[in-house]
This record gives C-alpha cells, sequence and structure tokens, in this order.
C-alpha cells in the first residue's frame, strides 16, 4: 500500500503566538489491486432481545444479517453472535469461524433463519465474546457490526471494563434500529472501537446499512495503522482529532513511542483519504527562528508510510501572520457544528430552551456557511430555520425522537473543504 | 579471606555475611547493573546551534531537541578576492532565510560582480537570486577588456573584427556586456516557473538584479529592480549610479514630493523585475571609465535602507575601509551595521575597487576566475 501525507497550515506565527495549527490530509492508494495482504474476519452481532419482536425487527434483522453475509468475500473467516441475556454463536460451532464460501454462506443462512428474539441485552458479553472470536486471527484485518435496538442490560459498569479490555482490538461499527436505543451508549463503544455510530430508524433500512457495512469493510487492506507525531522538548501536543470524513477525537488514545513520539490508532485503512487536525503548544521563538513543531509519520507496525512537516516561523509581518489557512479554518468550523449541536441537544433535553436555541442557530450558520448541507437537512428536521446566515432559528414543538437521533449521531459528519479555491 | 566485601553496585563497605548492600539495597548476589553504553555521537550530524545538543541535528535539518532549524547554508555567505574584490551576503535579523545572492569572479585587473534580491511575495524568491547571479556572472566572464589587443588569429573561437569596424570606444562594450548578462539572468529566472514545486506557476520566482563587469578603469554597469551601485571617489558624497525601478522613484521622476514619495507604504514596491511574469526584460545599462580612483558599492535595499543618504552612506562605507584594512572587513563592517540598525531585510554588500585611467595600463587581461563562496 502506499500513502501520502501532507500537512496544510500557515507556518508563520505572531511574535509571542505559542499555538501551532495544521490539517494533516493523509491518502491511501488501498493495496495492490485492492487485495488485501493479509487475512480479514467479520463478526455480526444481532441483538435477540425480546423487544426485536416490535414492528418486525427481528425479522428485518434476518434479512439484513443475511444479505451481509452474501456480501462477504470468499476466504474471509466469519461468524454470527446471537444477542441476549449472554452471548450465543448462532454460526459456525461455538468458538470457530467460519470460512466464507457458497456452502458456509448457505449454512450461515439457515442459521440465521433460526434466530428468536427472546431475551436481554448484554452487550459487554456480545463484544468479549467477537473478541475472543477475533483473538485466534491475529494480524487480520477485524470487523464488527453490532446491532441493537435497546439499553445495555448489564449492570452498570460492566461495558465500560469490558471495552477497556479489548479497546482497538478490532473495529466495530455500531446500528441502533428504532428511537429506544441511547446514542451516548452506542457511541461510547464505536470511540472505543474506533467505528462509526448511526440510527437506521425504520427496520426496512437495515439491509442497505449493513450492506454498505459489510462493503466498506472488505475494501479494507491495512489492518491497523497509525499515526506518529514528534515534537520538540517543552511541546505539547493539545489535540489530535480525525476531522474527515467525520470529527473523531484522538488526543486520549496516544500511546507512548520513544522520546518526545507518541502514536494515535487510526484502525484499518483502504483505498480512502482521512483528515486530521494537530494542534501543538510550543514554546514562543523570536522573529525570523524556524522551528518544526511536529514530525508526522504514517506507521503500520515498524514501518513507515509517509511522512510530513508541520512547522512554526515567527515573524513580525502580520500580513504574514494573520493569514488564515483555509483548511484549518474549515475543519474548526466543522468540530465547532459538532460541539454545538450536542450542546444543543442537552440542553433542549434539559428544558433549556433559551441555550438550545442559541447553540442551533450558532450550528445552523456554521452548516450552512461551511456548504454541510447533510446536516443542515438534519437540523432543519429538528428547529425551522428562519434564517441560516445570521443563525436565527426556532425550536421546534414536536420533533420525531428519531429525527432528533439522527442528528445526534451525525452531527460529527463533516464535509472536505474545497481545495486550490 | 577478607572479612568485609564491597558492594559491587555502589562501593559501600558491607558487613561480613550480609546479603544486602545497606546503602544502595542492592542484592549482592546479584551482578551490577550494566552500564547503558551510551550510543557513540553520530559524527556526522552536526550540533545544535540554538540548544546545544550534541549531533542532535536530524537529516531534515531541524534539531531532534528543540526543534529549531539548525541555519542554512546561506544565511551567511563571504566571498573574498583580496584586494580585487570582496562581497558578504547576510540573512539579517528578521527574515527566517536569505533571499539574496551575490557573484564575485575576480582576475588581474578585473572583476565581475552580481548582487540579486529575490522578492518576498514570490514564491521560492532565493531560487530566482540564485540562478540570476549564476547566469549573469557566467555571461560577464565574457567581456572583453576594452584596452586589450584583437584577439590572436586562428584562435577558433574569436571572430575577426571587419577592418572598417571601430571597436566602440573605452567602457561602451561592458554595458552591452552588462545588458546581455541580465537579458540572460531573465530568462534564466523566466525558466523556474515551470519547474520544481507546482505553487511556482502561481506566484513565479522573481528578483532584482545588479551586474557590474570591471576591465582596469572600464566599468559596465546595469540593473533591474532595486538594487543598487554607488560609485565611492576619494572624498565627497557617495554618488548612486542606478536608479531604482521602484514607485517612489518613478512619481518622483513626475514630480511628487520626495519625502512624501519616501514614505508611502508602496515607495519600495518594484516596478521592473527578473522573472515568468516579468515581460519581456529592459535593463537599464551605462559604463564610465573612472578618472580618478574610488570604489564600487553594490548592495541589495537590506543595507541601503539605513543609508539613505549618499553623503552618509559614502562616510560609513569609507570608515569601513579605513577602520578594517581589508575589503572583506569592510563588507562584514557594512552588513554589521546593517543588522545593528535592525537588519530588517536581508543584506548583502560587494566592494570592488577601481583604479583611475592614468594608471599604466595594464598588461595581462587574463579572463576572471570565479572565486568559490564560502560559508562562514
Amino acid at each position: 500500500m502506499s500513502y501520502t501525507a501532507e500537512a496544510f497550515q500557515n507556518e508563520y506565527l505572531a511574535l509571542g503566538a505559542s499555538e501551532v495549527n495544521a490539517i494533516v490530509t493523509v491518502t491511501s492508494s488501498g493495496g495492490e489491486g485492492g487485495r488485501r495482504s493479509g487475512g480479514a474476519t467479520e463478526i455480526i452481532i444481532v441483538d435477540a432481545s425480546g423487544s426485536m419482536q416490535a414492528e418486525g425487527r427481528i425479522g428485518a434483522a434476518r434479512q439484513a444479517a443475511k444479505a451481509a453475509v452474501e456480501c462477504i468475500d470468499d476466504g474471509v473467516r466469519f461468524a454470527i453472535i446471537a444477542g441476549v441475556s449472554t452471548a450465543q454463536q448462532l454460526f459456525p460451532a461455538p468458538g470457530e469461524l467460519a470460512v466464507a464460501s457458497p456452502q458456509t454462506r448457505a449454512a450461515a443462512a439457515q442459521a440465521i433463519d433460526r434466530l428468536q428474539a427472546n431475551g436481554g441485552t448484554a452487550m459487554g458479553a456480545w463484544l468479549l465474546l467477537a473478541a475472543q472470536l477475533f483473538a485466534s486471527r491475529p494480524g487480520d484485518i477485524k470487523h464488527a457490526i453490532l446491532l441493537t435496538d435497546g439499553d445495555n442490560g448489564e449492570r452498570h459498569g460492566y461495558l465500560d471494563s469490558v471495552l477497556d479490555q479489548i479497546k482497538e482490538q478490532f473495529v466495530c461499527d455500531c446500528r441502533g434500529v428504532g428511537a429506544s436505543w441511547k446514542v451516548a451508549e452506542l457511541r461510547k463503544i464505536a470511540d472505543r472501537m474506533l467505528g462509526t455510530v448511526d440510527i437506521v430508524a425504520k427496520p426496512m433500512e437495515l439491509t442497505t446499512s449493513f450492506q454498505q457495512m459489510i462493503t466498506a469493510a472488505m475494501g479494507k487492506t491495512a489492518a491497523d495503522v497509525q499515526l506518529k507525531v514528534w515534537t520538540p522538548v517543552n511541546s505539547t501536543v493539545r489535540f489530535v482529532k480525525q476531522v474527515e470524513p467525520q470529527v473523531v477525537d484522538l488526543t486520549g488514545k496516544r500511546v507512548e513511542d520513544g522520546p518526545r513520539a507518541g502514536r494515535y490508532p487510526l484502525g484499518s485503512w483502504g483505498q480512502e483519504s482521512r483528515d486530521y487536525h494537530l494542534c501543538i503548544d510550543v514554546p514562543a521563538g523570536s522573529a525570523g527562528d524556524e522551528m518544526l513543531a511536529a514530525r508526522v509519520h504514517i506507521m503500520e507496525g515498524d514501518t513507515e508510510h509517509a511522512r510530513c512537516l508541520v512547522r512554526a516561523v515567527w515573524t513580525d509581518d502580520s500580513a504574514l501572520s494573520t493569514r488564515i489557512n483555509r483548511q484549518v479554518a474549515h475543519y474548526t468550523g466543522q468540530a465547532e457544528l459538532a460541539d454545538a449541536i450536542q450542546a444543543g441537544l442537552a440542553a433542549r433535553e434539559a428544558g433549556d430552551d433559551r441555550t438550545a436555541t442559541i447553540k442551533f442557530g450558532r450550528a445552523a450558520q456554521l452548516a450552512h456557511a461551511s456548504g454541510n448541507k447533510a446536516t443542515e437537512d438534519l437540523l432543519a428536521k429538528v428547529v425551522e430555520i428562519e434564517d441560516a446566515v445570521t443563525g436565527t432559528v426556532r425550536l421546534k414543538r414536536k420533533v420525531a425522537a428519531e429525527d432528533e437521533m439522527a442528528l445526534d449521531t451525525r452531527s460529527t459528519k463533516t464535509v472536505r473543504v474545497g481545495r486550490g479555491q | 579471606m577478607t572479612l568485609t566485601t564491597d558492594c559491587v553496585s555502589c562501593a559501600d563497605e558491607l558487613a561480613a555475611g550480609a546479603t544486602f548492600c545497606e546503602s544502595c539495597g542492592r542484592r549482592l548476589a546479584e551482578p551490577p547493573p550494566e552500564e547503558k553504553t551510551v550510543e557513540p555521537a553520530d559524527p556526522k550530524r552536526k550540533n545544535c546551534s540554538r540548544c546545544g545538543a550534541e549531533s542532535s541535528v536530524g537529516d531534515d535539518g531541524y534539531c531532534e531537541e528543540c526543534g529549531m532549524l539548525a541555519g542554512r547554508s546561506r544565511d551567511h555567505l563571504e566571498a573574498d578576492g583580496g584586494a580585487a574584490g570582496a562581497a558578504v551576503s547576510d540573512r539579517g535579523r528578521r527574515h527566517r532565510r536569505n533571499e539574496d545572492a551575490m557573484w564575485l569572479a575576480v582576475g588581474t585587473n578585473a572583476a565581475d560582480v552580481v548582487v540579486s534580491d529575490g522578492v518576498s511575495a514570490s514564491f521560492d524568491p532565493d531560487a530566482a537570486s540564485d540562478i540570476a547571479v549564476r547566469a549573469a556572472g557566467e555571461l560577464l566572464a565574457c567581456a572583453r577588456h576594452p584596452d586589450a589587443p584583437p584577439p590572436v588569429a586562428g584562435d577558433p573561437d574569436e571572430t575577426v573584427p571587419l577592418e572598417d569596424l571601430e571597436r566602440p570606444p573605452g567602457a561602451v562594450g561592458l554595458a552591452a556586456a552588462a545588458a546581455h548578462a541580465i537579458t540572460g539572468a531573465a530568462a534564466a529566472v523566466a525558466s523556474l516557473a515551470h519547474t520544481g514545486d507546482p505553487r511556482r506557476a502561481a506566484a513565479n520566482p522573481a528578483c532584482t538584479i545588479v551586474a557590474a563587469a570591471v576591465r582596469g578603469p572600464h566599468v559596465g554597469y546595469g540593473w533591474v529592480g532595486d538594487s543598487r551601485i554607488y560609485w565611492l571617489g576619494p572624498d565627497g558624497p557617495a554618488e548612486q549610479l542606478t536608479e531604482d525601478d521602484s514607485w517612489a522613484t518613478h512619481v518622483i521622476a513626475m514630480g511628487a514630493d520626495p519625502v512624501a514619495a519616501m514614505n508611502d507604504p508602496k515607495a519600495h514596491a518594484i516596478t521592473a523585475w527578473l522573472g515568468a511574469d516579468a515581460g519581456p526584460v529592459r535593463p537599464r545599462v551605462r559604463s564610465f571609465t573612472a578618472s580618478e580612483a574610488g570604489h564600487l558599492v553594490l548592495c541589495s535595499d537590506g543595507l541601503w535602507n539605513y543609508l539613505p543618504d549618499p553623503a552618509e552612506f559614502g562616510a560609513v562605507v569609507r570608515e569601513s575601509l579605513r577602520a578594517t584594512n581589508s575589503l572583506l572587513g569592510a563588507a562584514r563592517a557594512l552588513v554589521a551595521y546593517a543588522n545593528a540598525a535592525g537588519g530588517g531585510d536581508n543584506i548583502t554588500v560587494a566592494l570592488i575597487p577601481v583604479p583611475a585611467a592614468e594608471a599604466k595600463p595594464a598588461t595581462d587581461f587574463d579572463k576572471t576566475i570565479p572565486l568559490d563562496t564560502t560559508d562562514a
């Protein structure tokens, strides 16, 4: 796989300034001919709790799981877990992984037809079983889908302890069907497992959602890519965030790697491009000084795939230091947009309509200004946008729970800044 | 056999039969911890001049400890032609790199000198000034001494002048050589826009140029932009031989108030330059033959900005020559003067002595030899 890393920044800082910002765009060409160099393992976890009987969810889930199995490439190892009060392996035999082929896919479909909805919700146990199955395949690209429709029924703190144990061991995309599950709960899992979270409001949409996730997972050709950041002495990394395709704060996931360097996990990669925002505090220099504020490496194990430099140059020429870098400004705005939506939702839930109106107004303004049409449309289902330019909005009296949850889960979705404009 | 022994780790004296050292707590049966061998410093790596860390400068030029750029080779350059000329170029105190460039070649009774100042608003102006001085300097080397005998017949590289055509008198031929050199430099700079970094195409590398060929008492020179040549005679103020291609000079020529024009923010905007967007470059060239001995002073605006008054300029150059007793010393002193005054821009200065025409005609008309530029 070949990677490129490119830094976009205004390296000129005013005298006394000590904050360095840069957007690093990492692009991968994918594997040779789109092929994986190693193996891959896929695990599908389907909630089979009693509530799944409502609205024909279990039937839709069965159909979606079967469609997902059809999308698994030949030779990829896979398993299906039925989620009840414990974790039960539905296919193949407990503790084993099947190798995808026309025969095993047909056998899996038969097993899925036997899936019945009767039991509780125990996400910690489900994830733990998935982790145990994945553990037999070191070096594989590991991906799981978790589908649920309700709250976790395990004792408080158990899920957190499981996540601490298995974090970043595999990528887990979480989907909630209906409106009675908790966004915060699935977001926590997705965040720790470097995956995504989204709502599937109608059961009939499950099949498309599963197919998309499996297709994306099959396109991954590298399992465990990391961003290594070196900073000079007396400097600190204030934050490292993925800002495109969605906002993910990686700051807390740092693992030290030698003097003045740390690694941040980027999960599995196919042919794709992602943007990261680095913010570094450095000691201020004097006019004419040039400092290397960070050296950024794209790593896979001990192999360095690409690197780029984030620099700081101090100048008393304000024409240079006040120039705003388009990329940095755009993604700073996208991160603020996500924060404004989260704050607006929290205020609304707390009954603080005044704060909610202000936050949603700011969000509408940011979404409109940055051309983030998808987020603006989601906002329009929760508030009446009277004037997006000034950020004038009114709260809607009645809002569908699904619309609010969609806004919540998708608030971190960003749009890429137009380059070269 | 002794009843006491010493701890191998901390050399404290031990009681007989002791299992642990009372001082450092290490178990006596254990061998002392191996001293971590310090990696021998990579001799190829430079020490950091900013934080003092040894062998810490990495391949990309930044210190692995403090991150500071360990200095560029162009930050301070000197060329010493002994009594025939000297030139110094310096980053100054405010700019992060030196975008000025210089060329000095000396021979017996001959010197070629070029100074160029990169236009900061363009991309890679340091590349522009660098290629400009090289191209112009190499072309100037072809300039012939006006008093030299005609070339030896039979040299296949030389043209034979037609009998009826007279060679231009005195230094006029040197002006043509300066024009030729600057035109060649312009083509070289313009070619940069389509090489290397793609950003060069959007803001093509650009620079000023001032070039002079000195052959005995004859001087031919030319310029584009606001780098200058002064003539410093035995006494009196320095005489500015060039007229800046700048907004201020233009409006003053049109009748504007000189003080108001020089204080205008646009004063230093140049109206002519070398670069792909400059259009056809028409260097202004002149020549003269010195009637009394003196010095040519070529400099970028990094120096003359601090000495706008010709009388003061002359006084400071004379004082530098007197105090240091060498051309290189004087050039260094002038750079130091500009740095002491603020060093707001890159500073380049070249000093070339010119003998008076009454001086005994030279006997040796050797071609000039480029001097190695040393990184000091």
